[in-house]
């Protein structure tokens, strides 16, 4: 199996959702286990939300693509944006989890989900652009297999 | 997503089904709220339509839980989906809320 599909973004906070469901669409039908899916949508859903609502200002023209690749062996994504600079692996504020719910705060949360549910994640700036890789190797959950 | 809602007295069971993500946590929040603002201080979520939720709705959830709290009462989950279970793991919301296995087990836990 090899499947590549390209998503261009909007500057929209419906997108982030239909990157997901598309992701899911074609995972789906490819057979990739369920446990899986689940969480590779929702880093995509958490990294794309953080863009489409902080990395752009008015100064410029918002590009945001995501590669989608699929292979027997794993899954792939890489998101990039045009936007300011932010590496949310580093840049995020890791959330206190041992904070009762009246001093807690979900920032941060997001990416804390994504770090812990994605196997290897890649942030780099290059010549104005974020960009960032996701990769989730699929033999590693086996007995996830439907 | 749906969310539909019965009130009895000072407690609720509000069941929610499909996605709730950051393009509708805003509805999710409003349900929840216009909930708990009908004298509600013991809700119950039934999470078994549940397909997704990011932690956009977490964020909704950490209201509500609070706002419980505040009243007297809080919020219990049940009929939680796996993949769910975790999300609420990994991001320690199981210390702030109690996880049933039943909407009558979630509601006891609010008479005692």
């Amino acid at each position: 199996m090899e499947v590549r599909s390209e998503l261009h973004l909007k500057l929209d906070k419906d997108e982030p959702r239909r990157v997901a469901e598309e992701f899911e669409e074609i995972a789906m039908e490819h057979g990739v286990p369920m446990g899986v899916v689940f969480k590779f949508q929702l880093a995509l859903d958490e990294l794309l939300t953080n863009v489409v609502s902080y990395a752009f200002d008015e100064s410029v023209d918002p590009v945001i693509t995501v590669v989608l690749h699929f292979t027997d062996a794993q899954v792939t994504a890489v998101i990039e944006d045009n936007g300011r600079p932010f590496n949310p692996l580093q840049d995020a504020p890791a959330p206190d989890l041992d904070l009762s719910a009246e001093d807690r705060t979900v920032g941060g949360l997001g990416i804390h989900l994504t770090k812990a549910f994605v196997e290897t994640l890649d942030y780099e700036r290059k010549d104005g652009w974020n960009r960032l890789s996701l990769v989730q190797p699929l033999s590693a959950h086996p007995e996830e297999h439907a | 997503m749906n969310v539909e809602t019965s009130v009895s007295g000072t407690t609720a069971v509000a069941t929610v089904s499909g996605r709730v993500d950051s393009a509708n946590a805003k509805d999710f929040d409003q349900a929840l709220r216009a909930i708990i603002d009908q004298g509600v201080s013991g809700l119950v979520v039934d999470c078994s339509g549940l397909k997704y939720m990011s932690s956009a709705g977490l964020r909704v959830l950490l209201i509500a839980i609070r706002k419980t709290n505040a009243a007297g009462g809080g919020l219990a989950l049940c009929r939680v989906p796996e993949h769910i279970r975790e999300v609420l793991e990994v991001s320690g919301f199981v210390r702030l809320t109690k996880v049933f296995d039943t909407p009558e087990d979630a509601q006891a836990s609010f008479s005692g």
